[in-house]
């Protein structure tokens, strides 16, 4: 029997593996994706249920070691001041996104160049603006041209609603004379694509029964299987072999029965997300690569960057009606997004204003925080502030330090007995300063919009949503890991396309730039396929 | 309704007694009568069919009330939870979520404080659009507002 060899071989089927396979199904080479959750059934997903509150604390936890399903992987953060937060699955962390979904800022790429901080990357906003674009399609984005905060962009869809928390913050905004717009957000205001519009059901990061949130099992992978993508689940990856040449010859898996399997590939792409990649980098070693695949320059898995975040929240005597409508996309602000030194920190955040929780989200909250007790005063407390609350999210721009890393677990081990990853991370001097400038002006801004009563918070501990810079690209071989477009500088037919190759953060939500980078990679593939490797 | 049968074998009738008055303490009914009590919502139903992991702890905590709870008075069985809480803060946290979780279920419950019965999909939720002319201040700001050039 011939050796089963395929063209392509990615890994992880979430964000960037969909649409790295959606791009390369137009080479008509044999494509194979392996992702070690299951496809999603929206029907199971809570908003079907009345408990649907309860169960975003269980199995539709956003924390994985919280949620321990087998298809997830166990994550040492007990050395870390954020708690890492995923989804695996066809489709990934797409699953339980907010889906705010704004692109990063021309000056994003220039830190260096801009600020005398971290680095530059070695491409800029405008060679990704075409995939943004694209991106913004495919996904189905909602939203409002004419920010001034951006380059001209068109949003494919008109913008979700302001609703009551929004109208209300953004007149607060106003007030101060600052910069507000609308969220970009990958929900669908109106039917697009053969999917109906959203209900503003409320739990978004529990999954999306309506399938309005773009998520990429709903999204790029149907069409990319229809045109003959190959999608595996139930298959985690141990590790990825080398020839005696050098180059990845394929991948060790486990499948859904734990038997071992090798699949041979001519090209491995990685897509695992910044803590995944790394870990089966790390994972993969050989007498070429003691250090791990791809590791030359010692910084597989350093320069791990999450977002600080912090949270006001406002409390305001009108009814916001804030339960109602995407939790996490509403208006957002720039403010504050670029470094002004007179602030006494470098770089900026972005303010992404949040609606309200449900009933039973607000009365635990309301006890944990001491505003809504128990017993005979509960319903007094309960009506003052369930749906009257709006929330300010800052979100900043975290620096890359080499000593915030991933590394493998001695002891830990998933169900197969994969090394589980250890995240090593310590909130910057500079990401306190930033957030406690945050919270102060978020503080400001219900003020002005008229709240009377706040509560801030931050930097909150699970706040480990964007998991970057774990395997940074760059030109110079001994200060990166991936080249300018993803194509490991040691391995020549391995690539990243994951949010591990950021060699910033930024302070915006990075799904759409990583999408749009898998993009990039996969055309800038497609243009070189004759001469991939040289 | 066997789950239901066993779930109420499982509870004596000293500790169903305890069970409705700590309900009752943790949510009276309101002063106005217009919010029930969480005994008058169905505990047993929501243990038996979305908490029976949570039975043993229950019955651990019932154990651990004065077995003359409920003819406290409730200022007096609000003393003895605030000492519970105070010495037991994950069992009674715990307790008090689930308590939260059966209490902001049920239907009547959620008809008065304006959320959709059972099930938010399909039903989804109304929510205005919004006022966009609220950005024109931005707008004509834009100058001071646009991105910073790379």
């Amino acid at each position: 029997m011939a050796e089963d060899v395929v063209d392509v071989l990615i890994v992880g089927a979430g964000a960037s593996g969909a649409a790295v396979a959606w791009s390369l199904v137009d080479t008509r080479m044999r494509i194979v994706c392996l992702e070690q959750g299951d496809w999603m059934n929206p029907a199971e997903y809570p908003s079907n249920a009345a408990n649907w509150e309860s169960q975003s604390f269980g199995p539709y936890n956003i924390d994985p070691n919280v949620r321990g399903l087998d298809t997830d992987y166990p994550i040492n953060d007990s050395d870390s001041d954020v708690t890492v937060v995923n989804f695996n699955g066809v489709g990934g962390s797409t699953i339980l996104y907010a889906a705010h979904f704004p692109r990063l800022h021309p000056s994003d790429f220039k830190v260096k160049s801009l600020d005398g901080v971290a680095d530059d990357w070695p491409i800029d906003y405008d060679t990704l603006e075409p995939y943004f674009a694209q991106n913004d399609r495919v996904m189905g984005v909602s939203g409002l041209s004419g920010d001034p905060m951006y380059p001209p962009k068109q949003p494919p869809l008109p913008p979700l609603p302001l609703g009551l928390v929004g109208e209300t913050v953004a007149r607060g905004f106003n007030a101060l004379g600052w910069h507000w717009w609308p969220s970009d957000s990958a929900i669908i205001s109106q039917p697009y694509e053969g999917r109906d519009k959203c209900l503003n059901l409320g739990p978004c990061m529990s999954g999306c029964a309506q399938g309005a949130k773009s998520s990429t099992d709903i999204t790029y992978w149907p069409e990319a299987i229809r045109r003959g993508v190959e999608l595996r689940t139930r298959c985690r990856v141990r590790e990825i072999t080398l020839n005696d040449d050098g180059f990845a010859d394929g991948v060790f898996y486990y499948n859904a029965d734990g038997e071992e399997c090798f699949q041979r590939a001519e090209v491995v792409v990685m897509a695992c997300n910044g803590v995944g990649t790394p870990r089966i980098l790390l994972n993969s070693t050989s007498n070429r690569f003691p250090n791990g695949l791809a590791n030359s320059s010692g910084l597989v898995g350093k320069n791990l960057m999450f977002h600080p975040v912090g949270t006001v929240q406002g409390l305001f005597e009108e009814r916001l009606d804030s339960h109602k409508g995407p939790q996490g996309c509403c208006i957002l602000s720039k403010e504050f997004y670029e470094t002004d030194l007179e602030r006494g920190f470098v770089r900026g955040y972005h303010m992404q204003i949040n609606r309200g929780a449900g009933p039973l989200n607000t009365a635990m909250t309301g006890y944990i925080n001491g505003t809504i007790p128990w017993g005979p005063d509960h319903h007094d407390a309960f009506r003052q502030r369930f749906d009257h609350v709006a929330s300010i999210g800052i979100v900043g721009e975290d620096l890359p330090e080499e000593h915030n890393t991933v590394t493998l677990d001695p002891a830990l081990t998933d169900s197969d007995g994969i090394p589980a990853p250890k995240i090593t991370y310590r909130y910057s001097e500079n990401s306190r300063k930033l957030i406690v400038h945050g919270l102060a002006r978020a503080e400001e801004a219900m003020r002005a919009a008229g709240a009377v009563d706040i509560i801030s918070d931050g930097p909150k501990p699970v706040a480990g949503y964007h998991l970057l810079g774990t395997a940074r690209m760059g030109d110079d071989p001994e200060a990166s890991v991936v080249n300018h477009w993803g194509r490991s500088h040691d391995v020549r037919n391995l690539f990243i396309v994951d949010g591990s190759i950021f060699v910033t953060a930024s302070a915006v939500n990075p799904t759409s730039t990583i999408q749009a980078l898998a993009l990039y990679i996969a055309d800038t593939m497609k243009i070189n396929l004759a001469n991939l490797f040289d | 309704m066997p789950n239901l049968v066993s779930t109420d074998y499982l509870l004596s009738e000293q500790q169903q007694l305890l069970l409705v008055a700590l309900l009752d303490t943790l949510i009276p009914a309101s002063k106005d009568g217009t919010m029930p009590s969480a005994a008058d919502v169905d505990f047993k139903y929501y243990l038996s069919m979305q908490a029976a992991d949570f039975v043993a702890d229950l019955t651990s905590i019932l154990g651990q009330l004065d077995p003359a709870f409920p003819d406290l008075s409730l200022s007096e069985r609000c003393d003895q939870l605030t000492e519970f809480s105070a010495s037991e803060p994950q069992a009674f946290q715990n307790l008090l979520s689930r308590v939260y979780d059966c209490y902001y279920q049920d239907d009547r419950v959620r008809s008065k404080i304006g959320v959709v019965n059972g099930a938010v999909f399909p039903q989804g939720n109304q929510i205005i659009p919004g006022d966009l002319a609220l950005l024109d201040p931005v707008i004509e700001n834009a100058s001071r507002h646009s991105y910073r050039k790379a």
